[in-house]
């Protein structure tokens, strides 16, 4: 350690500095930073990976099976499935990018260099539900930019479609950071994903029209919040939707509120994160 | 002109787990700014408690901790307390350079400080040719030189060093002491525990034996010594928190007593 006593000599007067303080929102656009390196280290699994499988699906189901498949209100099969196909794509990221970094994080205990850093929990929260929207969106923007020349799907109200994307991500983002807290095993993640998640992104009108279900099945796809996010997020892609579209994103926001409250109530009073 | 409070003030402290453990017991302690302060005791003792207390890692049943006169939970005493854990708990997915620049990130420095400041850390904890290599690819030494270097990466002014030189080498032991000391006698005051006595002798100026959750004792090595009739503070230890540790080792339950001496 031969540069000890030239460093010491330089901590002479910062040992009880205020030198370079930014406070805490320095700390908020680091540990986004750092959610985003994760995503983006690893971005053969947390981007390319959902991507491809997607477009298997838009290619499989859509241009191979669409064909045959008639009457969704005017619209080709392979464009009707589009949206739902990339909202899927992005709530499993979102879920699956909070969950695993959180619970990664207590495994190995370095989400103590977060907790005890100066930072309020609404800016760690936040930390968090960023990169899983982060990652959510590179996965929703390479899949918009692959679908538009192989389906020739357009955007008919953008405004609409970013707020449904940013809403339902915040809550599939909370989502994550609580099953992250609580989870024990990496196994409680994968069955939140595999039992819960996937299910209602399927039964929630990704490759259907859930008017052309019989009762009372159209009726119990109402009681899913996931078919509001499809359908909000179909309406801003093709313009139309099984529910009128202030009610989508109503029930969407009220999906996302309380489970963002949730995962700001876990990391204030410290719940499952401190012992 | 006010005196200084204290870099560390427990009033109170009682901690007790969701499964019943008491870990600390109404438990009071003032460490004075600059002091170079040991924390002793057998396993299960209470330290790493207090130590979570200390940083707002666990949640406090009941009493008051406050780091240089504000309350531990605070930002402004949050963003002086510096903390090397016990455990290795470094970010699988960064490497040793970025750690180091999180870490200050996290604690208010700027891109360019915490940049300046990594390099010098990485300097002088002989860190420069792994400084690319993700956490998961260091031996342990470096692990834990780097645990050493993030705990002093935003300049704390209050470093909590939890048992630092556990498993590494004699010489990466006596280099971590000498960079150590130099810290304390820059100001910074260090609050250190160790199972390691003769570390706790040669390196604070006062030393804290706890035991139960609670202070046993508390002076100079020298003022323990003589307190107690004991000619090294090893005989101190076991004449205090050690002894209950020591028979039960004696009826054949445990470890303890080869861990302590």
């Amino acid at each position: 350690m031969s540069a000890v006593e030239a460093a010491s000599a330089r901590n002479a007067t910062a040992a009880v500095s205020d030198r370079g303080w930014r406070g805490g929102l320095s700390g908020l656009g680091w540990l986004v930073r750092r959610e985003c390196l994760r995503v983006f280290k690893l971005w053969t699994q947390t981007v390319l990976a959902p991507i491809v499988s997607s477009i298997l699906f838009i290619l499989v189901f859509g241009l191979s099976l669409g064909a045959r498949i008639r009457d969704f209100g005017g619209l080709d099969y392979e464009v009707f499935i589009v949206p739902g196909l990339i909202t899927m794509a992005m709530v499993q990221a979102a879920y699956n990018n909070t969950s695993a970094s959180v619970f990664q994080g207590r495994q190995d205990r370095y989400i103590n260099d977060v907790l005890s850093a100066p930072m309020h929990a609404w800016q760690v929260n936040l930390g968090y539900a960023v990169g899983g929207v982060v990652r959510s969106l590179a996965i929703g923007l390479g899949l918009v930019a692959l679908a538009i020349p192989l389906t020739g799907i357009g955007v008919e109200h953008p405004l609409v479609l970013l707020a449904a994307v940013l809403i339902g991500l915040i809550a599939f983002s909370a989502l994550g950071t609580i099953v992250g807290i609580f989870a024990e095993t990496f196994d409680n993640h994968t069955f939140v994903s595999n039992i819960v998640i996937l299910p209602l992104v399927f039964l929630g009108g990704v490759f259907y029209s859930v008017v052309a279900l019989p009762a009372p099945w159209e009726q119990v796809s109402h009681a899913n919040p996931l078919f509001y996010l499809v359908n909000a997020v179909r309406y801003g892609f093709l313009g139309q939707g099984d529910v009128g579209i202030g009610l989508s994103l109503a029930v969407v926001a009220a999906f996302a509120l309380p489970l963002y409250g949730w995962a700001q109530w876990l990391f204030t009073t410290g719940r499952k994160l401190k012992a | 002109m006010p005196d200084a409070p204290p870099a560390l003030e427990l009033r109170g402290l009682t901690k007790r787990y969701d499964d019943g453990t008491l870990a600390l017991d109404n438990l009071d302690l003032s460490v004075p700014s600059g002091r170079f302060f040991g924390l002793l005791g057998p396993n299960g003792a209470g330290k790493t408690t207090l130590i979570s207390a200390v940083s707002n890692l666990i949640r406090v049943t009941a009493g008051e901790v406050l780091v240089f006169g504000e309350p531990a939970d605070t930002l402004s005493a949050r963003r002086v307390v510096g903390l090397a854990e016990q455990d290795v708990n470094l970010d699988r997915f960064l490497t040793v350079e970025e750690t180091l620049v999180y870490h200050g990130g996290y604690f208010g420095m700027s891109r360019a400080d915490a940049r300046a400041r990594a390099a010098e850390m990485i300097d002088v904890f002989d860190l420069r040719a792994k400084a690319r290599v993700r956490t998961p690819m260091l031996s342990g030494g470096m692990r834990r030189r780097l645990l050493l270097a993030r705990a002093l990466m935003h300049r704390p002014r209050l470093v909590i060093l939890d048992e630092p030189t556990a498993g590494v080498d004699v010489e990466l032991r006596h280099e971590l002491w000498r960079y150590i000391r130099r810290l304390h006698s820059e100001g910074t005051t260090i609050l250190l525990t160790t199972h390691y006595l003769e570390e706790a002798e040669e390196l604070c100026e006062e030393i804290a034996l706890i035991g139960g959750g609670q202070l046993v004792a508390r002076d100079t090595a020298a003022g323990l010594r003589e307190r107690y009739g004991a000619e090294s503070l090893i005989e101190v230890y076991i004449k205090t928190v050690g002894a209950g540790r020591l028979a039960s080792a004696a009826n054949g339950s445990g470890p303890a007593a080869q861990r302590v001496v």
